[in-house]
């Protein structure tokens, strides 16, 4: 009996932080590179996850192609949000100004998403999220598989981008040193577009797959974000593998707090590990070891 | 006026000395005419809103814009003043202005241990050092209901008794002019005291660690010590802030000292200008008024107030202080001409 | 288009002529009604369907008037917060002059506005926040027509020990004010009859995925009732969770979900099967034979095109009743308030009011029990 619900929590906090990776991965790609944090991702994951669902109840489209939507949906915000608010502040010197900018818009989507979609939550139904497989006392249900399988999947995708194309080894020399992208022939502009493309798209990707999760209001978003900013401070800033284990480290605590103390203490638990990591190793769960390898 | 840097430009310590009393006086001025203007107890109450702030704002600023401290957990020593002063008043009995003195010293303690501990973290280690803290807080807030009741709320917080001199009532905190002529005469009192801080050699030391810490190690000063001190003076200003707030609003709940409320007071020194003292102030009052002045616009209020948010720091990145400067070269250059 | 031209015009004029018209009206004879609802942020799930209740109670008055009255409503958004709603209050009584308020839903809110009526003299009815500190020890100016926590707290605990003959109980609540003062009423009560109360699992209302708790509350053997006090959104991942879990009938298990006043109409069909079972307090019953609720139910649908929730209607019962006190002579702020302390028996769409001298609406019959059918139909339960 114990052991089954061990188990059990093990895979509800798998289950949980592959979500936040999803989530927290976007926010340290743009700090990898810019050193800047958009408070706007948050509701670029719940304007994902809007979009999956009118995707799949106005046009009709399956769940599988509705977190492609939700991808496209999130790149175009980051595309926007970057040549709108990061570039031009970019010159202006002080690291606050787009956070506060940021926090801004973060207002404005809220509420106009509030205008648009309503504050009664939706309910995101799949095929997938009231089957449940079970065996030996477990139970997952296949939305779960599926957030498992798409998540591992885009970080896979991901790291191999990173590892071996050319695009992706420069984005990791330009977090590394701003000054060799530029030996490395690449506008490095280009670059911090690209980050925001793909930091913001898994951000919308997230959304379609937190959907059937989470309640879908217009402050969705919100609610995982605090966590995302925990996750990628003990994962290291900037520091992908790092932030990946964090993520499901934090979806373990949540489960093994609920079940052992009380589910209201998960933020406090979290919070202190991460005062525990500032004190003892700031630099995060796994230390920058890349220098040598650019 | 309050900018030490524009100050040195200024030919003759005199002159800047003088406009620095002038503009107290303003000042003064204007805190006696405010509620006589604005005589409804909506008005009065946005005022007293304001004053809050408005100390919130200048603690902030002081950690933040003279030291270079990112500090994102404003919101924590805010809360911390507020539950300390109020359950020592009504769990224990302790007159106001003790408690007070209590709230204000916890909260500034706090800020002397969080910066103790992050005294070695640079930048955004400190920021998220300080989010988590006030993550904590609240938390601790919400969670020990036996001591702060969580959720359930204090309610029925007395106002600070009053003011009474050989028998006669001087001020009954009762009235909603009193109340703003009490915390808006707190601000002012906090605001000399910052400014001087600022113009003192402390300031120049602080000015320089901002500049360039490695430099101003080499010259002697102690750079740490100070920047803890930075922390604990501003931490104490909120601390005074959530004092005021719990007896003003007569009600305590953990929700308004969310992590959020940090980020609000955060904006109000960056659309103020960073770094100047009398920027903050015009940046509190514009974003506690300008929410209230929108509600006219119902359900779109909040997306204009964002989007104005958005607009005052891509267009005025110095935020009212850089403008107010602007402006005056203009006037200036055209006076000459 | 010349046709066209004029009759926009002539329409134009006549709106125009009609709007100088009902305001010179409106300015002798208008029962003005400040509405404290939260309009921004989560909260504003209530704020939003509080208004469509409104509107539909004001359209259906202003057609005739009431005693010559009709009848002016000004939302100010009180954000579920002690101080935006101190705001909100003093804006509403200072520029608008209400003669009545409505609201606020949450009980911090309304309990940090309750002061500021009292000593603007303007009476707040108000539906919504269950703390039983809103009529304990009472302010002559505060109305509540919903049962308070205690209320229905008292009765679903003897409703499970008695008639389902539960045993053992898990607590699932928010960590808000009135999660936990629910959660705390049942309790005691439950105890008192000789139930046992197994676990107490609070969360914050920034949870999302139900499954741990789900898991935990499977782990602990043999549970025959989960009072569950949350709101819609995390109601249904909730019932999910549970049903996943294998806990709950909707799940093959035998624990039956039970509650308060928190789940509007029409929960059980976004939860789905999973909802199976589940007995909880309603208090609009859209199965309400009586002609009121029936008038309403279909206004409601024809005007929205959605049916009312349980929101809906007690915003509708507040603007009607402020009418019936209307009827019988109310025609400013202290009438109003007479008239309130006054009421028999009135008959709304919610059930009955009679206020105690706390001004707490004492009338069990909107205590409505419901039962969910392995169709997502309801049962009407006869438990009062």
């Amino acid at each position: 009996m114990t052991t089954t619900i061990v188990l059990q929590q093990a895979i509800n906090g798998v289950v949980l932080g592959s979500l936040y990776v999803l989530v927290a991965l976007g926010l340290t790609l743009i700090y990898g590179v810019l050193v800047q944090i958009n408070f706007a991702h948050a509701d670029f994951v719940t304007l994902g996850a809007f979009a999956a669902y009118f995707f799949m109840h106005l046009v009709g489209g399956g769940y599988i192609l509705s977190i492609g939507v939700a991808f496209a949906v999130g790149a175009a915000l980051g595309w926007l949000i970057n040549a709108s608010i990061f570039t031009p502040l970019r010159r202006k010197g002080n690291e606050l100004l787009p956070l506060i900018a940021t926090i801004g818009v973060s207002v404005m989507m809220q509420n106009l998403m509030l205008a648009w979609f309503g504050p009664i939550p939706y309910a995101f139904e799949t095929q997938y999220s009231s089957e449940v497989l079970r065996f030996a006392g477990i139970f997952v249900s296949w939305q779960s598989i599926i957030i498992i399988a798409v998540s591992s999947l885009t970080i896979a995708l991901l790291y191999a981008f990173m590892k071996f194309t050319f695009l992706g080894k420069a984005l990791r020399a330009v977090s590394q040193d701003r000054e060799t992208a530029g030996l490395m022939g690449i506008n490095p502009n280009q670059l911090i577009m690209l980050t925001f493309v793909i930091a913001s798209a898994l951000a919308g990707m997230g959304g379609a797959m937190l959907a059937p999760v989470l309640v879908l209001t217009p402050f969705a978003g919100t609610s995982v974000i605090v966590k995302a900013f925990a996750i990628v401070i003990i994962g290291g800033f900037g520091n992908v593998e790092g932030t990946i284990l964090a993520g499901l480290i934090v979806g373990l605590i949540e489960s093994y707090t609920t079940q052992y103390l009380d589910p209201g203490l998960i933020d406090i638990v979290v919070f202190a590990l991460l005062l525990l990591m500032l004190a003892i190793k700031p630099t995060g769960l796994i230390s920058e070891r890349r220098e040598e390898n650019v | 006026m309050s900018d030490p840097a524009l100050a040195q430009q200024m030919p003759g310590q005199r002159a800047a000395l003088r406009s620095r009393w002038l503009g107290y006086l303003l000042a003064v001025i204007a805190i006696i005419l405010l509620p006589l203007i604005f005589t409804d107890t909506y008005w009065r109450t946005n005022l007293t809103v304001c004053a809050i702030n408005v100390l919130l704002a200048i603690g902030l600023d002081f950690i933040l814009g003279y030291t270079g401290q990112l500090n994102l957990g404003h919101s924590a020593f805010y809360g911390l003043g507020a539950y300390v002063s109020t359950l020592l008043i009504v769990k224990l009995g302790i007159p106001f202005w003790l408690a007070f003195v209590a709230g204000v010293g916890f909260a500034g303690i706090a800020g002397i241990f969080l910066s103790l501990f992050a005294v070695r973290l640079r930048g955004h280690y400190l920021a998220i050092a300080s989010l988590g803290f006030a993550v904590i807080v609240h938390q601790i807030l919400l969670n020990w209901i036996s001591l702060t009741q969580g959720p359930l709320g204090i309610y029925g917080i007395a106002p600070p008794p009053a003011l009474v001199i050989a028998g006669t009532v001087i001020a009954d905190f009762r009235n909603l002019a009193a109340f703003f002529y009490l915390v808006a005469g707190f601000a002012f009192l906090s605001y000399i005291l910052l400014s001087q801080l600022v113009r003192s050699p402390i300031g120049e030391t602080l000015t320089a660690i901002r500049e360039d810490e490695v430099s101003a190690a080499s010259l002697g000063i102690n750079g740490a010590a100070w920047k803890v001190f930075a922390f604990g003076v501003g931490s104490a200003v909120a601390g005074a802030a959530g004092c005021f707030y719990a007896s003003f609003v007569g009600t305590l709940v953990p929700d308004a000292f969310f992590v959020s409320e940090a980020f609000n007071i955060l904006a109000m020194v960056i659309v103020g200008g960073m770094g100047t003292l009398i920027g903050p102030v015009f940046g509190a009052i514009l974003l506690t008024v300008l929410p209230e002045v929108l509600r006219g616009l119902g359900d779109l209020r909040l997306v204009v107030y964002g989007a104005a948010l958005t607009f005052v720091v891509l267009f005025m990145p110095g935020g009212l202080a850089q403008a107010a400067r602007v402006v005056r070269e203009k006037l200036g250059l055209r006076r000459s001409a | 288009m010349n046709t066209a031209f004029r009759t926009l015009f002539v329409s134009a004029a006549a709106v125009g002529l009609l709007a100088i018209g009902s305001t010179a009206q409106a300015q002798d004879k208008t029962i003005k009604i400040g509405a404290l609802f939260p309009m921004s942020g989560p909260g504003s799930y209530f704020g939003a369907q509080d208004k469509q209740g409104v509107e539909l109670a004001l359209e259906q008055l202003n057609k005739t008037g009431v005693n010559g009255y009709k009848f002016a409503v000004q939302y100010e958004d009180s954000s579920c917060g002690p101080l935006p709603a101190t705001q909100a209050a003093k804006r509403l009584i200072e520029q608008f002059k209400p003669d009545v308020i409505i609201g606020e839903e949450c009980s911090d809110a309304t309990l940090a506005v309750m002061p500021i009526v009292e000593q603007a003299k303007v009476p707040l009815l108000n539906a919504g926040s269950s703390s039983i500190k809103v009529t304990e020890p009472g302010n002559p100016w505060t109305f509540r027509i919903m049962p308070n926590e205690v209320m229905q707290g008292i009765n679903l605990a003897e409703n499970a020990a008695k008639r389902m003959k539960a045993q053992t109980a898990v607590l699932l609540f928010e960590n808000t004010n009135a999660g936990i003062g629910n959660a705390q009423v049942f309790k005691e009560n439950f105890t008192k009859l000789g139930g046992k109360v197994l676990a107490e699992i609070g969360f914050g209302r920034d949870v999302n995925d139900f499954t741990s708790i789900a898991t935990r509350v499977a782990g602990l053997g043999k549970v025959d009732v989960i009072p569950t006090y949350t709101l819609e959104g995390q109601g249904l991942k909730i019932t999910q969770a549970l049903a996943q879990a294998g806990v709950t009938k909707g799940g093959g298990g035998n624990a039956i979900q039970i509650g308060t006043i928190w789940l509007p109409f029409g929960f059980e069909q976004k939860a789905g099967k999973a909802a199976l079972g589940y007995i909880r307090i309603v208090q609009f019953d859209p199965t309400d034979s009586r002609d009121v609720a029936k008038n309403f139910a279909q206004a409601f649908k024809a005007k929205y095109n959605a049916d009312p929730t349980h929101l809906n209607a007690h915003a509708y019962d507040q603007i009607m009743l402020i009418a019936d006190v209307v009827k019988r002579g109310g025609k400013d702020a202290q009438s109003i308030r007479d008239g309130l302390a006054a009421t028999k028996s009135y008959s709304g769409v919610t059930g009955s009011v009679e206020f105690d001298k706390t001004n707490q609406n004492i009338k069990m019959d909107t205590i409505h029990y419901m039962e969910t059918k392995p169709d997502m139909s309801w049962t009407s339960l006869k438990w009062n």
